[in-house]
C-alpha cells in the first residue's frame, strides 16, 4: 500500500493541531513518526484511521483519493491503529476482544466461538506471547494487554499498521519480540507507522522518518541520514535545544528538610525513601508500570499508602484527607488535565480559585470581585491568554488550561509542589512557560517534586533525579550524573547496582 | 483562518451561547405568549398568583432537585418523602397543637430523610437512582401502614390557624407564592454566592478533579441530600396546610417527576456541573402555565401529560447544542 496524506489541516476550537501536514509511506517500510507530545502525531494518525475527519486535505491510497474515512472504512482498507491507551473490554476474554465488532459468524446471528478461539490462539502463539485466548482481559498485566492489542491488529491481514507508543509497558525482551514480528510482517509487504519517544527504538527498527513539530511538517528522510543529536534538534527546534532555563537563576538549596518520606509502600511501589529541601527540584521518572503514577498520588493522600511515613516541617503528615495535606503545605498538580484537572463546566475564575476556597478561604461566602482580582494576578504572572475569566475553561487552549491549573495551586502558597506530568499534551511554548515557572518557584524557596517521563524535562529541571524501576528506587542521580543514557538504563533495569 | 470567518464563528458562537444560556427565558416567554393568545384572561392577577400557588409545593422540592441533578445525582423519593413527612406532620400537629413544633418536625424529619439518602449514596456506595428508588418505596409503605388506608386529617382545634399558612395572603400576595419565591432566592444565593454552591458544581462537573482539589466529595453529596430533604419537609408542611387532609397512598405522588421536569425545562444539564436555579423556578411556572393553557383551551385533561412530555423534550433539545460535540 502506498499511502499519501496531503495538506492535512485539523483544528480543535482555537488550537491548530495540524497545520498543512503531508506525509507518504511506501509498502514494506517501517516509518517512524517523530515529534514531542502535542506535536500532532496522534492527531494525524486519528485522521488517517477515520477517528475524526480533517478540516481539509486528502488521504490518497495507491493513487485513489479516499473520502469520508471512518474507522470501519479504515478496517476494510486494511489499516489498523493500535492506540497508545488500551482499548480493551476488561470483562471480556482475550479472543472476544480481538474479534470485537468483526466476529466470525456461524449463522446469521451466532458467533463461531470455536473458529475465533483457534485463530486468536494461533496469532498469540506466533507472537510467543504466552497468553491464552480464553483468559479474561482484566486478569492480564499492562504488558500483556498491549500484546493483545497488537495481536488484534495481526488477526486480519493488514497492509498498514499504526503503532502509537506500543512499547511503553513492555520490557526489553518483549520489545525485541515485537520488533521480530514487525520485521517478519515487513518482509510480507506490510507498512508500519511507528510512533515512539524512545530514540534508540526508532533507530533500531525504522527505515524512514517524518518529524512533526507544533502541528507542522518539519522533515522526512532516511533514518540512516540522521543521528540522535540531529533528531533531537528536529524535534524540539534549535531555539529550545539551546535554551537552558536554569541558567541565570541562582537557587540555593538549603540543608533544611521540608519533606521526608520513609519506606513508602503502595500497590505498585515499595521501599521508597527520600528527603526534599527548600529550593530543590527533584524529578521522579520511570517507565509506565514503574510505580511513579501511584507514588505521585500517594504523596498527596489521593491514593492510600500501605506503609511508610511522610514528615513535613509541621510534623508527621496525615494522609487520610487531601484537604489536610493541602493545609500542611503540599500542593499537587495532577496528571491528565482533562480527567483530573479541569472542571469543564465551570468558568476560568472558579477553576482558578477552587483550591484556595477549599484550603484557605475562611468565610462561607465567596466574593466574586476578590476571585477576579486573584485570577488577574495569576494571568499577568503566567501570561495566561483569556478573553474574560467568566468564559468556560474549555474555551482555552490546552497550555492555557494547564496554566490555570498551576495557578490554582500557586494560590494556596504551599512549601512543596508535586507536579505530576504537568506538561502532558500541551504545546512547546506553554511547556517552557511552565518550566520557567517551576524554576522560579524553586528560586523562591519552594521544593518541587516533578514527575515526568520525558528526558528533556529532566535535563532542563532536575537538581536531582530519582529513577524508579519496577516499583523500587533504581537510582538517585545528582544533576551532574544525569544523562539520557543513564536514565534509560536505570529505568529499563539494564543498569543495576549503585543502590545505597 | 481569515478575519471574516473568525467573526462569523464568533457570531455563531455568541448566538449559540445566548440560546443555551437563556433558553429557559426564551421558552418561558414563548409559553407566556401562547397563553395570552389562547386567553387574554391569563394575565389577571388572580390567575398569575395561582400559577405560583399551585407550583409552590412541587417548586420547593424542585429547588432541592436542582442541587441533586447539578451534582449528577437523582432523587426518586421526593413524593414518598413528602407524603411521609406531611402525614406525620399532621399527627404531630394534632397531638401538640403547636405550629412551631410541627414545622420543626417536618423540616427536621426532612433532614433525616435526606441524610439517609446521602449516607446510603456516599458511605454505602450505592447509585442514587437505586437508593432513592428504595427509599421511595420504603417511605410510602411506612406512611400507608400508619394511615391504614385512611387520611391524616387536621383536627378542628388547629384547623383554621393551620390552614391559614397555605391559604392566607400577605398584602394580597398568597403565602405559598412568597414561600416559593423566598426558597428559590435562598437556593439561588446558596449556589451562586457560597463555597458550598461552588463545590456542588465542581463535584457535578468533574468529581475526580474536585476530590484532587481537596473537596470532600462525599460530604458535599450528603449535604445536598440533607438540604433537599429539608426542603421536602417544608413542602410537606405546606402541603398538609393546603390540603388539611393527607391521603397516605396518593399524597405527593409524581412530585419527583414534576421536580425533575422543572429542572430539565429550566436548563440544568443532566450531566451535572451546570445548574440554573432561576431556570428551575421558571420551569416550575412553565409546567403550571402548560396546565392552565390546556384547561383554558379545553384540551382533555388526559392529554396534559403528553403535551408536558413534548415540551420537556423540545426544551432540552434546544439546550443540548453545546455539550455533545
Amino acid at each position: 500500500m502506498i499511502l499519501e496524506m496531503k495538506n492535512i489541516v485539523k483544528t480543535f476550537g482555537p488550537v491548530e493541531a495540524l497545520k498543512d501536514v503531508s506525509f507518504t509511506t511506501q509498502p514494506g517500510e517501517i516509518h517512524g513518526l517523530l515529534g514531542e507530545n502535542g506535536a500532532g502525531k496522534t492527531t494525524l494518525m486519528n485522521v488517517l484511521a477515520g477517528t475524526f475527519p480533517p478540516d481539509s486535505g486528502a488521504i490518497v491510497i495507491d493513487g485513489n483519493v479516499v473520502g469520508g474515512m471512518t474507522p470501519a472504512k479504515a478496517n476494510t482498507l486494511k489499516i489498523r491503529f493500535i492506540h497508545q491507551e488500551l482499548n480493551l473490554c476488561n470483562d471480556l476474554s482475550v479472543y472476544q476482544n480481538m474479534f470485537l465488532g468483526e466476529e466470525y459468524a456461524k449463522h446469521a446471528w451466532k458467533v463461531d466461538k470455536h473458529r475465533e478461539l483457534e485463530h486468536a490462539q494461533k496469532v498469540l502463539d506466533s507472537m510467543n506471547s504466552g497468553i491464552k485466548a480464553t483468559t479474561v482481559v482484566g486478569e492480564l498485566d499492562t504488558a500483556q494487554k498491549q500484546m493483545v492489542e497488537i495481536a488484534r491488529a495481526l488477526l486480519f491481514s493488514s497492509e498498514l499498521i499504526i503503532m502509537d507508543e506500543p512499547t511503553t509497558a513492555l520490557n526489553n525482551r518483549e520489545i525485541m519480540k515485537l520488533f521480530a514480528i514487525m520485521e517478519n510482517l515487513k518482509k510480507e509487504g506490510v507498512t508500519f507507522i511507528y510512533i515512539s519517544h524512545k530514540m534508540p527504538e526508532i533507530f533500531h527498527i525504522c527505515d524512514r522518518y517524518t518529524v512533526l513539530r507544533d502541528g507542522a511538517f518539519i522533515q522526512s528522510g532516511d533514518i540512516r541520514d540522521i543521528d540522535d543529536h540531529k533528531a533531537t534538534e528536529l524535534l524540539v527546534g534549535k531555539r529550545f535545544v539551546q535554551a537552558h532555563i536554569k541558567d541565570g537563576i541562582t537557587t540555593t538549596i538549603s540543608d533544611e528538610v521540608v519533606l521526608k518520606a520513609t519506606a513508602l509502600q503502595g500497590k505498585t511501589f515499595r521501599n521508597v525513601s527520600f528527603s526534599l529541601h527548600p529550593g530543590e527540584i527533584v524529578v521522579f521518572t520511570g517507565l509506565q508500570g514503574s510505580g511513579t503514577d501511584e507514588l505521585a498520588t500517594s504523596l498527596f493522600g489521593a491514593t492510600e499508602l500501605e506503609k511508610g511515613t511522610i514528615e513535613t516541617k509541621r510534623g508527621p503528615l496525615n494522609l487520610k484527607d487531601i484537604r489536610t495535606v493541602m493545609r500542611s503545605g503540599i500542593a499537587m498538580i495532577p496528571r491528565n488535565r482533562k480527567e483530573r484537572g479541569i472542571l469543564p463546566d465551570l468558568n476560568i475564575r472558579t477553576n482558578n480559585s477552587l483550591a484556595y476556597l477549599v484550603a484557605k478561604h475562611k468565610s462561607l461566602l465567596v466574593n466574586q470581585r476578590k476571585e477576579h482580582d486573584r485570577f488577574e494576578r495569576s494571568r499577568k504572572r503566567m501570561n495566561i491568554r483569556v478573553r474574560g475569566d467568566l468564559d468556560p475553561i474549555t474555551s482555552l487552549s490546552g497550555g492555557n488550561q494547564q496554566k490555570v491549573i498551576l495557578s490554582r495551586w500557586l494560590e494556596i502558597t504551599a512549601d512543596v509542589y508535586i507536579m505530576d506530568n504537568p506538561t502532558q499534551g500541551i504545546d512547546v511554548g506553554a511547556k517552557f512557560a511552565i518550566y520557567k515557572l517551576v524554576v522560579e518557584l524553586a528560586a523562591t524557596g519552594k521544593a518541587v517534586l516533578f514527575f515526568t517521563s520525558e528526558y528533556p524535562e529532566i535535563q532542563q529541571l532536575a537538581d536531582r533525579c530519582v529513577v524508579l524501576y519496577k516499583g523500587e528506587v533504581a537510582a538517585q542521580l545528582s544533576r551532574a550524573e544525569i544523562s539520557e543514557v543513564t536514565i534509560m538504563e536505570y529505568s529499563t533495569g539494564t543498569h543495576r547496582g549503585n543502590l545505597e | 483562518m481569515n478575519g471574516l470567518a473568525m467573526k462569523d464563528m464568533d457570531w455563531k458562537g455568541n448566538w449559540r451561547n445566548i440560546t443555551t444560556n437563556y433558553s429557559h427565558w426564551l421558552s418561558f416567554i414563548l409559553l407566556m405568549v401562547v397563553a395570552i393568545i389562547v386567553s387574554p384572561a391569563f394575565l389577571s392577577w388572580n390567575n398569575l398568583t395561582n400559577l405560583f400557588v399551585q407550583g409552590s409545593v412541587v417548586g420547593i422540592c424542585a429547588m432541592g432537585m436542582s442541587l441533586i441533578i447539578s451534582a449528577v445525582m437523582i432523587d426518586l423519593s421526593v413524593g414518598s418523602s413528602v407524603a411521609l413527612l406531611s402525614g406525620l406532620g399532621v399527627l404531630v400537629l394534632n397531638s401538640t397543637h403547636s405550629l412551631t413544633l410541627t414545622i420543626l418536625f417536618c423540616m427536621g424529619g426532612g433532614m433525616i430523610v435526606g441524610l439517609v439518602n446521602g449516607l446510603l449514596v456516599t458511605k454505602g456506595r450505592i447509585a442514587p437512582f437505586i437508593v432513592t428508588l428504595a427509599t421511595m418505596s420504603a417511605w410510602r409503605s411506612v406512611i400507608n401502614q400508619l394511615g391504614q388506608g385512611g387520611p391524616f386529617t387536621v383536627d378542628n382545634t388547629m384547623y383554621t390557624r393551620f390552614r391559614n399558612i397555605a391559604a392566607g395572603r400577605f398584602l394580597g400576595v398568597p403565602h405559598l407564592m412568597i414561600f416559593l419565591i423566598l426558597i428559590s432566592f435562598v437556593t439561588a444565593m446558596l449556589m451562586s454566592k457560597t463555597k458550598f454552591g461552588t463545590y456542588v458544581y465542581a463535584v457535578g462537573s468533574n468529581q475526580q478533579a474536585a476530590r484532587l482539589s481537596g473537596i470532600h466529595v462525599n460530604r458535599v453529596k450528603t449535604l445536598i441530600f440533607v438540604y433537599a430533604g429539608t426542603l421536602y419537609g417544608l413542602a410537606a408542611f405546606l402541603l398538609a396546610s393546603r390540603l388539611t387532609s393527607i391521603q397516605a397512598a396518593s399524597a405527593g405522588s409524581g412530585y419527583e417527576m414534576d421536580a425533575i421536569a422543572a429542572v430539565a425545562i429550566g436548563g440544568t444539564s443532566m450531566d451535572g456541573g451546570k445548574g440554573k436555579i432561576l431556570g428551575t423556578f421558571l420551569g416550575v411556572l412553565m409546567l403550571r402555565i402548560i396546565n392552565t393553557v390546556l384547561i383554558m383551551a379545553n384540551v382533555p385533561p388526559f392529554l396534559n401529560g403528553l403535551v408536558t412530555g413534548v415540551i420537556i423534550i423540545v426544551a432540552v433539545l434546544a439546550q443540548s447544542t453545546k455539550k455533545g460535540r
